[in-house]
């Protein structure tokens, strides 16, 4: 139960689950679970009568504050109109703007204050819709009763951000919504990003969103575009606020976004009921309530100058919060290391001469007992760079070798940090790869190449000439379907159930290995 | 129209069993604040607007009855 000193009628306001102090008492402060100071200004005429009112209200708030210890809500006072005969006197203003500063400034003293800004939701209305003079004079209530509902809902919205509740990661469209038109046709140079309407739009809104993310909010990119279109649009475009590296996840693909989005979930390690999808394209989030209803899809505005309206009400209804904690920063942190890699790439003219800049050091081993841990560990876990997703006690693996199939771990390290084992090959006796699978954070930087090459060599020398890649289909392995054409091995053949058959003869093969990763 | 201001009633006065009878005489739980409610919820319900003395005369089913349809048909 919460416990409200108030001056007007706002029972219907707040609803169940409230007591009220009579009008304008303080002489009781009741046992409750938190209290609620709402005060209005008196909707009163004469000026000078309102002003002592207000004046009263600090010494009064005082007197109930000192004896309260839980959660005490004030909200800050609005003065909704002006009547003041003498234009130039700022007495009521000053009144108001006194009660609201003492009220702050007992909030740094005394940590179960939470000062609440009224003014946040009042402004979303016109005076007369506000107030509803019939039910004033009738009843005393302040408010219009039209207005209930959404007064609930801001008031329970505010109560989540002082309990520090609230959605986590913010997902987000690229054509037509983090700038202006279709990269796709319009190319790099084409889409808005600054510069004049609706470049400048797109601009603001993106600053914003860069706010949010420097506040703790994670934002991931899901667009159907072309990856390399959009990693020319970070190199190349100086106007486009947000980095790659101010993303905590990037899913640019032609998969549908409700998989994605899965994805995500699962890879970030928060529920569906932490995402907002924002997204231009109506059939998209459409998709998005029908196939994940806890998702949060809010509207998007039909022209870019709505943005900053849709931006209020992402901070207002999912991403506001009383206070950030340390560990709120500390989340967008966890994603430094690879974001130091992602700035480091700007510096460079292409992408060769970024990688040699990485000094990537690679450490690839025949499996021992103490990597047939890890090893066996990221079987069960691997889901994207996985050709074939066999999952593996360290007993199978050990199986495998004990029946003369090999394998080999890969350890990777740049001048950024140690990433550990992050890749394993495993090969049969007759020489099909039986698993090939890479940790997404190593990804992009050409490794798997590398590692690859590296281990076919390696097989080549031992005497073994010809060597069959697989491919098992699942709905998270998408980005490797290609992967062994890519590698130079051809294709034998796919069957019904999606799993491709792929051969290499590797005496024909050219196995390099760019001189640029320093392996072992 | 009788009949959603009958559902009106019972939601707002917490009572299922009331029935055309009805007044603040003999409804324990109709006393102003609830004829408040009432009145709010009429009006988003009819979309009219009553003035304070109509609401002040509200006094039973029929008084609302009555005072629900003479809005009506002066906003025709």
């Amino acid at each position: 139960m919460i416990f409200v000193f108030r001056n007007n009628t706002i029972e219907q306001f707040l609803g169940t689950g409230y007591q009220f102090a009579g009008y304008d008492d303080v002489s009781q402060v009741p046992d409750a679970d938190a209290y609620l100071w709402w005060y209005q200004v008196p909707l009163r005429l004469s000026q000078s009568q309102l002003v002592e009112e207000v004046k009263s209200y600090p010494q009064k708030l005082q007197f109930v504050a000192n004896r309260i210890e839980k959660t005490f809500y004030i909200f800050l006072l609005v003065q909704h109109y002006f009547s003041s005969v003498e234009t130039g006197n700022g007495e009521l203003s000053e009144a108001i703007d006194g009660f609201n500063s003492y009220v702050r400034e007992l909030a740094r003293s005394h940590t179960n204050v939470k000062v609440i800004e009224f003014g946040e939701f009042t402004c979303q209305f016109k005076v007369e819709e506000l107030i509803d003079w019939r039910y004033f004079f009738t009843a005393q209530i302040p408010y219009n009763p039209q207005l209930i509902r959404p007064f609930k809902n801001w008031w329970i919205r505010k109560q989540e951000e002082v309990k520090l509740i609230r959605k986590k990661c913010l997902v987000l469209d690229l054509d037509n919504t983090l700038w202006g038109g279709v990269l796709g046709e319009d190319g790099i140079n084409g889409i808005s990003l600054s510069g004049d309407y609706p470049g400048k739009v797109f601009h603001y809104w993106q600053e914003g969103l860069k706010d949010l993310q420097s506040n703790g909010v994670m934002l991931a990119v899901c667009s159907k575009n072309n990856a390399t279109d959009v990693e020319e649009v970070w190199l190349k475009r100086d106007d486009m606020v947000l980095k790659k590296a101010d993303f905590v996840a990037v899913r640019i693909n032609w998969q549908d976004k409700a998989t994605n989005l899965k994805e995500l979930a699962s890879e970030l390690n928060i529920g569906l009921d932490s995402f907002v999808f924002v997204d231009d394209n109506p059939a998209e989030r459409e998709l998005i309530k029908q196939v994940l209803p806890m998702v949060s899809v809010p509207d998007f505005p039909t022209q870019p100058y709505g943005l900053p309206l849709l931006f209020q009400k992402l901070v207002q209804m999912f991403f506001g919060i009383y206070a950030i904690t340390s560990e709120d920063r500390d989340k967008t942190k966890q994603y430094a290391m690879n974001a130091q890699r992602v700035k480091a790439q700007y510096a460079f003219e292409n992408y060769e001469d970024f990688l040699r800049s990485l000094d990537i050091r690679l450490k690839i081993e025949h499996i021992n007992d103490i990597t047939i841990v890890r090893a066996a560990q990221m079987t069960q876990k691997t889901n994207q760079f996985n050709l074939t997703t066999k999952r593996y006690t360290e007993d199978d693996i050990l199986k495998i070798i004990s029946e003369g199939g090999m394998a080999w771990t890969l350890s990777v390290e740049d001048k950024f940090g140690d990433s550990g084992i992050t890749g394993l090959l495993i090969i049969t006796a007759n020489g099909v790869i039986d698993t090939m699978l890479m940790s997404c954070r190593v990804l992009g930087k050409g490794i798997e190449d590398a590692f690859v090459n590296y281990v076919l060599n390696d097989i080549k020398n031992s005497g073994l000439s010809v060597i069959y890649g697989q491919y098992i289909p699942t709905t998270k392995n998408t980005q490797v379907k290609g992967f062994w054409t890519k590698m130079g091995f051809s294709l034998i053949g796919t069957r019904n159930n999606g799993i491709s058959t792929y051969v290499m003869d590797l005496n024909s093969a050219r196995l390099k290995v760019k001189d640029y990763y320093k392996i072992n | 129209m009788e009949d959603k201001i009958m559902n009106i009633l019972r939601v707002v006065l917490e009572n299922n069993s009331l029935d055309t009878t009805c007044s603040q005489e003999n409804c324990e739980t109709w006393d102003s604040m609830h004829n408040l409610n009432l009145c709010f919820e009429l009006e988003g319900e009819f979309d009219i607007m009553f003035e304070p003395e109509e609401m002040a005369a509200m006094k039973s089913y029929l008084d609302v009855v009555n005072i629900v349809k003479s809005k009506l048909s002066n906003n025709s």
